[in-house]
């Protein structure tokens, strides 16, 4: 970058400060104005007077989460007129880029969506509001709130039902002749199920796609075979050395066997992606896919998708459970019309209406069936996703804070592997390193 | 001269009241720059000494920071392979990418400074990609063509060749940012063209008259005329290629197996993926030093090869 460039830059970002100023503060004074308007009415008409009160509210997602929630947000808003929203959305990264930040200068919004992997961070750094208090009976099975509450506080509504497992391409395979994947295979059954394809598949397509590099493809491998998973507790390192060696031997010789796409295709693949996207360019029959996600997939080849579950064993295989939430934040100054609003986001009958499934399959059983009736397959596909995975479903283990650069290494020693540039005996001795590593920089603390 | 020994003789009244009015003068100066001043206080200085003291703490945006003396230095040199990967990666992406940049955009300024019939419409054409400049439209742009499934790979089929995993192969990936790096040339280029100008016509009709080809006219008169331009685009290119960040987060993000891993994006992902923003504070400022020591090893090298006409040949 030139000093030239760099200055025009601060002299545009000042300009623009001082703009957003400017607007910020007409803004602001129209928000009072147009606060109290409603208010004076409401005292008019008899009622007793309410204070005006500005929520602000911050979701990740894609566009038709953002246009979903704005409606809702706005029939809220038409319900309760003392309450309106600053709504702010942006994408998966930058949400918790940003949250990030807003946490550091004590100014995180009133609501805010959160995320499975990440609510116990937050929560146990007395960011997020406990929200037990919020009656919830005959919305949310009280079993599952059981379940999500962190040291006997629930710190999250749950908004949707997750769950993980497999997409399948439902045409290509009947049409190639091969066995198509079942409710509970086994690994051995997904293993073979990969060979079989190479067998009746033409060149360049492929069963199962090479997830070697995923530490977390590992995970459910491991899991399934009863043994715990890689981070236990957050702090505790435990990598099966056998079983590690025993799967990654496998995608090896797949590798060699042309099982599985060559590395550089594998790496080039991009999910979701039109033309990238493993299974929807028709390179590959297979994918991970979640409940919240699957949609997508089905929406890039309709009507061809099929759903199964993960491949399992002895104690199970893959998840089913709520990673959706919204929190309130415990330095909100309106907690009150904050947990009003979180309630009815997940109870309101038009609000179910507005969002529909954008937060994939709505946690409240009674705004799912009202839905129903003009669901298309591309709704329906989550849910039949969801009810193959749940009865051997193993807990969630999203990798816990710390672990970043962990989940980093495993991606690249294993991406060396797959290239040829690296032995899986040199791979292993360094994901065990880092492992180690980290397990002793978090014990530290 | 003159003027100069009229403000020596200047009677002291008249100073005297020069000074009173530089002084409401000066404050109205401040008060006119004051935005910019709050600016660089605030969002330049402030900030930057601030990540001087973070780079001695621990530091996850959510806890307040904790001081740690040299531990993050002595973690990025004694412990950290990824931060020696991304060095390799970004001084090999500066090795290649800045010589490649200068000599290309040397090569279209020279073909952009001949006096042919409608040159300023060839300038303009050539100019004009560099306006969409290293923005994230150009980067999406580059993975279209060099994907798997790109245009390039679709034009080799037509030739029976296999596809060519340009991006997705560790052994091409950073050469093909390389190559969107040096394609960048608009800006370089154009200073070139300034540089061109400037050298006097007359040389080059001397030495054509004394029968120096066209080559010799460029290795004697070209190319010494151009050195202090040169120098001047070798060092904002130096600097440029080493924060590279753009292409290497939206093509690549970093892969296959950090092959693309450059410094920025390894310091960007410290901060705002893993939140360690001591470490990542630490990083920056190695930056600097790394950057700061190739600029003064440019600044010393240059007077072997930089030539100043104004100060009557090779100078300091």
């Amino acid at each position: 970058m030139t000093k030239a460039s760099k200055k025009s830059k601060w002299r545009l970002g000042l300009t623009l400060l001082t703009v957003a100023l400017a607007l910020a503060g007409c803004s602001g004074g129209n928000n009072g104005e147009g606060g109290g308007a409603p208010n004076a009415n409401d005292e008019g008409s008899g009622g007793s007077a309410v204070k005006p009160v500005n929520l602000k509210i911050m979701w990740w997602g894609p566009d038709a989460r953002h246009q979903a929630t704005l409606k809702a947000l706005d029939l809220y808003s038409k319900q309760t007129t003392n309450v309106t929203f600053t709504p702010e959305y942006l994408a998966w990264d930058a949400f918790w880029t940003k949250l990030a930040t807003l946490a550091a200068s004590k100014s995180m919004t009133d609501v805010l969506q959160m995320d499975g992997a990440y609510i116990q961070d937050y929560a146990k750094r007395g960011l997020l509001e406990d929200l037990s208090d919020i009656d919830l009976s005959g919305i949310v099975d009280s079993k599952l709130i059981e379940k999500l509450k962190i040291d006997g506080k629930l710190y999250g509504i749950p908004l949707s039902h997750n769950g993980t497992g497999l997409a399948y391409n439902k045409a290509d395979l009947e049409a190639a002749g091969i066995t198509l994947p079942a409710k509970d295979w086994t690994w051995d059954d997904y293993f073979a199920f990969a060979k079989e394809a190479r067998a009746k598949l033409p060149e360049g397509k492929y069963g199962i796609a090479d997830n070697s590099a995923g530490w977390d493809w590992f995970q459910f491998y491991q899991t399934s075979q009863g043994k715990d998973p890689i981070m236990v507790d957050g702090v505790k390192f435990n990598l099966d050395k056998d079983l590690w060696f025993q799967f990654q031997q496998t995608y090896e010789q797949f590798r060699k066997d042309k099982i599985v796409p060559p590395a550089q295709v594998q790496s080039a693949f991009k999910e979701n992606d039109p033309k990238a996207d493993p299974m929807a360019s028709g390179t590959v029959m297979t994918r991970t896919a979640t409940v919240g996600s699957v949609s997508v997939l089905e929406g890039m080849l309709p009507g061809k998708v099929g759903v199964v579950n993960n491949p399992t064993g002895p104690s199970g295989g893959g998840w089913a459970q709520a990673t959706i939430f919204l929190s309130v934040s415990s330095s909100s100054k309106n907690k009150e019309e904050a947990k009003q609003f979180v309630r009815w986001f997940i109870s309101d009958k038009e609000a179910g209406q507005a969002l529909g499934m954008t937060r994939g399959i709505p946690i409240n059983e009674e705004i799912y069936k009202e839905l129903e009736p003009t669901m298309t397959k591309m709704d329906t596909i989550g849910k039949d996703l969801l009810n193959t995975a749940l009865d051997k479903a193993l807990p969630f283990y999203p990798a816990p804070p710390g672990w970043e650069d962990f989940v980093k290494t495993y991606q690249t020693e294993m991406e060396s592997v797959m290239f040829g540039k690296q032995s899986l005996e040199k791979a292993y001795e360094n994901i065990v390193e880092k492992g180690q590593e980290t397990e002793e920089k978090l014990s530290k603390k | 001269m003159a003027s100069k020994s009229s403000v020596v003789t200047l009677p002291a009244k008249a100073r005297a009241r020069r000074s009173v009015i530089s002084g409401r003068q000066h404050l109205a100066g401040y008060l006119f720059i004051a935005p910019w001043l709050i600016g660089f206080f605030l969002l330049t200085l402030w900030p930057i000494l601030r990540s001087f003291y973070l780079s001695f703490t621990e530091y996850s945006l959510l806890d307040d920071p904790t001081w740690i003396g040299l531990g993050n230095y002595e973690d990025i040199f004694l412990n950290d392979r990824i931060f020696v990967q991304s060095l390799k990666v970004t001084f090999t992406f500066v090795l290649l990418s800045v010589p490649l940049k200068l000599f290309f955009s040397l090569f279209v300024a020279i073909l952009l400074n001949k006096s042919i019939r409608g040159i300023s419409f060839y300038r303009t054409a050539i100019y004009f990609p560099s306006l969409i400049g290293g923005s994230i439209a150009v980067s999406v742009l580059w993975r279209n063509i060099f994907d798997l499934n790109g245009y390039i790979n679709h034009v080799l089929s037509w030739f029976g060749i296999p596809a060519v995993g340009w991006l997705s192969n560790p052994d091409t990936s950073l050469l093909t940012l390389v190559l969107l790096n040096a394609w960048q040339f608009g800006s370089t280029m154009v200073i070139f063209l300034a540089g061109l100008k400037q050298i006097p016509s007359d040389l080059y009709e001397s030495a054509s008259v004394d029968g120096a080809t066209r080559w010799r006219r460029f290795f004697h008169i070209t190319l010494p005329m151009l050195s202090p331009v040169m120098f001047f685009n070798l060092v904002l290119g130096v600097i440029g290629s080493f924060q590279m960040f753009t292409s290497a987060f939206i093509i690549t993000n970093g892969g296959p197996a950090n092959s693309t891993y450059m410094y920025a994006l390894f310091l960007f992902e410290k901060a705002f993926k893993n939140y360690q923003m001591g470490y990542a504070s630490a990083l920056a400022w190695i930056l600097l030093v790394i950057v700061a020591a190739l600029t003064l090893l440019n600044f010393a090298l240059s007077k072997y090869w930089v030539y100043y006409e104004a100060e009557g040949g090779r100078s300091k």
